[in-house]
């Protein structure tokens, strides 16, 4: 007889964020599916929390929606407690780990990212595991793409063990600009929807800077 | 009108007729007996001064203390039973570190004052859901003085009713009252905080029964740098120079 097994294997593909010095940048695929089967070729997995913060979590899709609507819950109360103070992104760092461990023993299936603008105006990525371990980082991918996506931008955002062939030194890190990012952005993911089954249809993306945000939309691989 | 008792005197739960509740105005009279507490808010800190009434010659003055801290960026001072102020002040430390803990940013002043004000009202029978604290409502009023990164520094009163204020300058307890038109006549809103250490010692001195000395008065300012309490030898300095009984400007005035 088979146990019920409360984590289904229902999710959003993957995402990915790059946080610049002015900017941040959330994008992810729009298909959503279960085992081989498409469920949605138009689903997004991007929410927009308020506050100027957006989060993707992949992984099981139903604990995914109920982490975001726990964390609306969070942001209400702290606007209520707090004279209607803006969340910060580190603050909304620091409730999204609370909620997250705070189910230690029944967790929620998801690896989240979350971007905003800092207090000194600088992009932050905070990504998460799903009992709440959390980092501020320059970029992170998640979901089904993840290993194809990650070892990409450890290649060409942090330049990751790369020496200077000119000096023989340890490659800087550059402060990428924006074009560059989302450049970046869309060639990992037609690589991923290349050869993630899970990955695919329609690539949004959200940036955000001091101005506000823009979202964008680009078509993927569609089988 | 105080002095008319009616049965409406002892339950702390029950209005009167006239839609007073008594105990509560009773424990603002509390305030009153308590020793004289000063805050002053300047653009770069706020400070906060209490005079240390000492009942004996043998009592060791340093043993007096009105003025604590809360967290880091933020000191309070009190007026009234320094036993009751003590429990805010636990509740307070409590929420101040509960913010720092789950948001990882220092709480701000005004929340941290609001949820001191939530406690003065969990006195009577106990609600749903909420743990009765007291019998009697609070018997003692604080000046929270705090600095943040939203809105620098800040003065707050609160009272055992449970409503709180911000103020540039605030006095409580027994010689409020004369406190408050000094200060009312003497703030402006650009002072140094050396001016305002100025005038706060100058407002406790007209109002305190016993000579000022650097013994009889605590001191404490929270600024960008944090809460910091004076040392009795600052104090010592500051009360050394502060300018003679007669107080200069007024006689200017007159002549």
């Amino acid at each position: 007889m088979s146990r019920f097994n409360p984590y289904g294997d229902s999710s959003g593909g993957s995402s990915l964020a790059i946080a610049g010095a002015d900017f941040a940048i959330l994008a992810g695929d729009t298909r959503h599916s279960t085992g081989f089967s498409i469920d949605s070729r138009d689903q997004s997995q991007i929410a927009d929390l308020g506050d100027g913060l957006f989060l993707t979590s992949n992984g099981f899709s139903a604990d995914a929606k109920q982490l975001v609507d726990d964390l609306r819950t969070q942001i209400k109360w702290y606007h209520h407690n707090n004279n209607d103070h803006k969340l910060s992104i580190s603050a909304a760092a620091r409730t999204t780990m609370m909620l997250l461990y705070g189910k230690r023993f029944f967790p929620y299936y998801v690896n989240p990212i979350m971007i905003g603008m800092a207090d000194d105006g600088t992009g932050a990525v905070y990504s998460f595991d799903p009992l709440g371990s959390y980092d501020r980082e320059p970029s992170r991918a998640a979901g089904h793409a993840s290993e194809l996506l990650m070892p990409f931008l450890d290649n060409q955002v942090t330049f990751a063990n790369q020496l200077d062939p000119q000096t023989g030194e340890p490659r800087k890190r550059l402060d990428l600009d924006l074009q560059t990012a989302v450049d970046l952005v869309k060639d990992a993911f037609t690589g991923a929807a290349e050869r993630q089954v899970q990955v695919g249809d329609t690539l949004e993306i959200v940036i955000l800077t001091k101005d506000g945000v823009d979202r964008q939309y680009y078509d993927l691989r569609r089988d | 009108m105080f002095l008319t008792r009616s049965e409406y005197d002892r339950g702390v739960s029950t209005f009167s007729p006239e839609g007073r509740l008594f105990q509560v105005e009773y424990s603002l009279e509390a305030i009153k007996l308590g020793s004289t507490a000063v805050g002053i808010k300047t653009k770069d800190g706020v400070i906060l001064g209490v005079e240390k009434r000492a009942n004996s010659k043998l009592m060791e003055s340093g043993s007096i203390n009105k003025i604590e801290e809360i967290e880091k960026h933020i000191g309070c001072a009190f007026s009234g039973l320094t036993a009751d102020a003590r429990m805010m002040i636990d509740h307070a430390r409590v929420e101040a570190t509960n913010h720092a803990f789950n948001y990882d940013e220092p709480t701000s002043v005004e929340t941290l004052t609001q949820s001191v004000c939530d406690l003065a009202l969990r006195f009577g029978e106990s609600g749903e859901g909420q743990e009765r604290v007291m019998s009697r409502p609070f018997g003692v009023a604080l000046l929270i003085a705090g600095y943040d990164e939203r809105l620098g520094p800040q003065l707050y009163h609160t009272e055992p009713t449970g409503t709180f204020y911000m103020y540039d300058a605030k006095a409580i307890g027994s010689g409020s009252e004369g406190a408050q038109a000094e200060l009312q006549q003497k703030y402006y809103s650009n002072m140094t905080m050396a001016e305002a250490e100025i005038l706060l010692l100058k407002v406790l001195k007209q109002v305190m029964e016993e000579k000022l000395e650097a013994k009889n008065v605590q001191l404490a300012k929270v600024t960008k740098e944090g809460f910091q309490l004076y040392t009795t030898e600052e104090l010592e300095k500051l009360v050394a120079d502060l300018p003679a009984d007669v107080d200069q400007d007024e006689l200017a005035e007159l002549s």
